[in-house]
């Protein structure tokens, strides 16, 4: 038996007891779910973001489009769920449930108001029902209530505002949530820093219209002949989620604790976020697809990879892809490579061949015969599509080649209409 | 399986998601494999790409314009052995691209939704006559329709579909399906003369003579080849194309008696033998003994065909050459005589051949056989056409690339020129010949 690894990470003075939350969404929207996840194995919650009861929440109808891939394979969810439409009082008691048979558990209180003093109150009131931490909800990019949600985490000051109330209501630490609809994430976080925000939660959901109705012509989710833009989440977005996280992790003005969100499904989404710079990591569209049931293989399959790595804290993880994180002017361009083919194991479907002539550098030629691509290094320009296409895992991988290879140019079919050239080079 | 099960209920294809999804495994491989793999021209490397980038219309009409009888060669084309075994995925989790599921699912989808991928083309003066409305028929029908030719197919049986109707069970082939893919060449203004035989000395020249400029022969081979030549015709003893065709024709019950409860010998390998065991099997015998010459590796039917009567509880009865049948009081058929064989040198279809074992007769007691060892052209069928050559088994031999026959203006195609073949090889004679046809009639 392998000596037990510690996934436990602390997050702004909290221990949980694995890195796995669920964020503020449909999968948090109430003890009953939560207790379940909890019973599952997840290790905190954000809690669907309350409201004051000032205004009445009424969701979309429907509320959500699925995105996929191929088959049935889940892309991403676009949702216009709004905050929770249940009573504020409903929701505080059930925070206070969880707190109360759940104590190891984070219970983090997600929060909206709709004027300054709404933030004051909902802070106030979090607090007093036990939650452990506040989100602050500045990034809901799909508020049918004007003025709210991202369209405040767009607009710095207010964002330093809203924290700065709920700072001043509350004592427990305090977290911003972003979103991702904005071209530098680092600015809003650093006014919410300013505000007396603990940490940064990123990234909320990106504004997204999933499809179009090809016969009645309505944006979806079709909200009875109306579509809009809303919250797109799921795998769809990892890669830009991970790039947001990445750019608050390497701030060093900002250096606050991160939780990481979006398009995690599994131990290795979550360790990627991990590696980038998160301290916990949330989950939404996953549940949404597969269940709550997923944190059994996160759970296991980070053990297990810690393990296999002799590393006993997940919190060493933390961070550990931020120096090999550059900037695309820092790289060694001296240094080049190719693809290389395992032959003996291809199958003869010949797409790389295709791809090369059609999106890569003509490097592949086809034997008819044998069914079977034979590449031209000199002309391979290492792009990878073939790769890509290629249906044997591992059959096409990269190699750097000595330096001395040197790349052909690619072939001008208008050489012999040089004279006509009118430009002058 | 079960037993006593209906002689009907063809099982259900795909859906069109279950097409799309199993589309989407497909390889988009460079010189598709699979397309090369169909003797009638099938492309399921464009079909099956048009449906993975969601152009279902586009694949339906990539099958129907190809293949009129697109729907019945998904449902009973052997696959197996043709374009899925090209296919790049063999090796691969999930293995070949279930290409003709796909195809049978896209023509369905094509029915359910009423979208019509053939368009007639411009009407021309010139009548063309089929004479057979099997695979070769039709398609030879469908092909000159859609370039403009009234075109008159003549049936013998009350019912269009030839072997679709008459040689395949309901359960494997759904009367109801073959009538909806006839329909396709009726709305293509094919004029369908049913229980028409052409008959009588010259008919077919007679056809030239009344203003058909073509006729295209494609009548198949209904006469069963029999265990002896002088085959007694006892109560109990059956020809495959006698029993298959009873059970189309509403005979159910009254061929049922025969087998129900009975213990019912079938003689064959191949596929109308592999029919005619199961039939007997849904009909209730108690034992269906399913006697071969040969191995069961040798024998020509499909091997999941094989497998599922194994399954079933069908015996089978390998290296067991029948050689004749014992009747008791009043003729009843009482056994089957059997000779046990073995393996030797190779024949001339390259298998090896089966020698009997001296002194190893022996007899296996039955109530009923069906013999399914083979058809061969009806005897006398050369008189409606005595301006075309045949050879000694009444076939009749055709120029291969154009389906020309020895006499002007006629074409053949089908089982009557290359024996017994599989129905996309039917389809292509019937399109080889409309080519040719057109191209003549160009001049």
């Amino acid at each position: 038996m392998a000596k037990p690894v510690d996934l436990s990470v602390d997050f702004c003075g909290f221990k949980l007891r694995n890195p796995f939350m669920l964020s503020s969404s449909p999968v948090s929207n109430s003890a009953e779910m939560v207790e379940r996840a909890f019973e599952a194995g997840w290790a905190g919650v954000a809690y669907k973001t309350i409201v004051s009861d000032r205004l009445p929440i009424i969701h979309p109808s429907p509320r959500m489009n699925g995105y996929f891939g191929g088959g049935k394979k889940l892309l991403g969810v676009q949702n216009v769920e709004q905050t929770s439409d249940r009573g504020l009082k409903a929701n505080l008691l059930d925070i206070m449930y969880l707190k109360k048979h759940w104590p190891d558990r984070l219970v983090m209180s997600s929060i909206m108001g709709f004027s300054n003093q709404e933030w004051a109150d909902l802070s106030k009131a979090s607090e007093d029902a036990g939650a452990d931490m506040l989100e602050v909800n500045v990034s809901c990019p799909h508020m049918t209530v004007e003025g709210s949600g991202a369209k405040v985490g767009q607009v710095q000051d207010l964002v330093q505002k809203f924290t700065e109330t709920c700072r001043n209501s509350c004592r427990i630490p305090i977290v911003a949530k972003m979103t991702p609809n904005i071209t530098d994430i680092t600015v809003p976080a650093l006014y919410a820093k300013k505000g007396g925000a603990d940490a940064i939660a990123a990234i909320n959901s990106v504004a997204g219209l999933s499809g179009v109705g090809v016969d009645d012509w309505v944006p979806n989710p079709n909200v009875f002949g109306k579509g809009a833009a809303s919250g797109f989440t799921g795998p769809a977005i990892k890669p830009i989620g991970l790039r947001y996280v990445a750019e608050l992790a390497k701030c060093r003005e900002l250096g606050l604790p991160l939780s990481g969100i979006g398009g995690i499904e599994t131990w290795v989404d979550a360790l990627e976020y991990l590696l980038i710079g998160s301290t916990t990591i949330q989950v939404t569209t996953g549940i949404i697809h597969y269940g709550q049931q997923i944190v059994e293989s996160m759970i296991e399959g980070l053990s297990d990879y810690l393990a296999s790595k002799k590393i006993a804290r997940v919190g060493d993880l933390i961070g550990k892809a931020l120096p090999n994180l550059h900037e695309t002017h820092d790289f060694d361009l001296s240094r080049q490579g190719v693809a290389r083919y395992d032959l003996d194991r291809c199958i003869g479907c010949g797409q790389c061949y295709t791809v090369c002539k059609d999106a890569g550098g003509w490097a592949l030629d086809w034997d008819a015969q044998k069914r079977r691509p034979v590449l031209d290094e000199k002309k391979c320009l290492s792009c990878m599509v073939c790769s890509f296409a290629c249906p044997v895992d591992g059959l096409i991988t990269f190699k750097e080649m000595p330096p001395t290879y040197r790349r052909a140019d690619t072939v001008t079919l208008g050489k012999g209409l040089e004279k006509q050239l009118k430009a002058k080079i | 399986m079960k037993k006593s099960n209906p002689l009907t209920g063809m099982g259900k294809g795909y859906t069109l998601a279950e097409a799309m999804a199993e589309a989407d495994r497909c390889l988009l491989c460079h010189d598709a494999p699979c397309s090369a793999g169909c003797p009638g021209g099938t492309d399921p490397g464009t079909f099956i790409r048009k449906l993975k980038f969601r152009n279902v219309t586009g694949a339906i009409r990539t099958i129907k314009r190809n293949n009129i009888l697109g729907g019945a060669c998904g449902a009973l084309c052997p696959t197996a052995q043709l374009c899925e075994r090209e296919c790049s995925a063999t090796g691969l989790v999930g293995g070949p691209i279930q290409i003709g599921k796909i195809q049978r699912a896209l023509v369905e989808h094509a029915w359910a939704v009423g979208f019509r991928p053939l368009e007639k083309a411009e009407r021309r003066r010139e009548k063309i006559a089929v004479v057979g409305s099997g695979p070769a028929g039709l398609s030879c029908a469908a092909e000159l329709a859609q370039t403009g030719f009234s075109v008159t197919v003549f049936e013998a049986k009350a019912k269009a579909g030839g072997v679709l109707r008459y040689g395949v069970p309901a359960y494997r082939f759904d009367p109801k399906f073959l009538d909806r893919e006839l329909k396709d060449l009726v709305a293509l203004g094919v004029v369908f003369k049913c229980s028409a035989p052409i008959r009588g000395p010259g008919a077919a020249e007679k056809l030239l003579k009344k203003g058909f400029a073509a006729v295209f022969l494609a009548p198949g081979l209904w006469e069963p080849i029999r265990l002896q030549d002088s085959a007694p015709s006892l109560p109990g003893l059956f020809t495959a194309t006698e029993f298959l065709c009873a059970l189309r024709d509403g005979k159910q019950a009254q061929i049922g008696k025969s087998i129900r409860g009975k213990r019912v010998a079938v003689i064959g390998g191949g596929s109308v033998a592999m029919d005619s065991a199961e039939s007997a099997w849904r009909l209730g015998a108690r034992d269906v003994y399913l006697v071969y010459r040969r191995s069961y590796t040798q024998m020509p039917a499909e091997e999941d065909e094989r497998q599922d009567l194994l399954r079933s509880g069908i015996h089978f009865l390998l290296l067991n050459q029948p050689v004749g049948y014992r009747t008791g009081a009043r003729g009843r058929l009482q056994a089957i005589q059997l000779v046990r064989t073995e393996l030797g040198e190779l024949d001339a279809s390259g298998r090896r051949r089966p020698v009997e074992v001296k002194g190893s007769q022996w007899e296996l007691p039955v109530d009923a056989v069906i013999e399914a060892i083979g058809a061969k052209a009806v005897p006398g069928g050369e008189g409606i056409a005595p301006s075309v050559k045949r050879t000694r088994d009444g076939l009749i031999p055709v120029d291969s690339k154009t389906g020309a026959t020895s006499a002007k203006m006629i074409f053949a195609g089908g089982d009557i020129v290359r024996g017994p073949a599989l129905i996309i090889e039917a389809v292509q004679d019937g399109k080889t010949a409309a080519h040719a046809i057109r191209r003549r009639l160009q001049k």
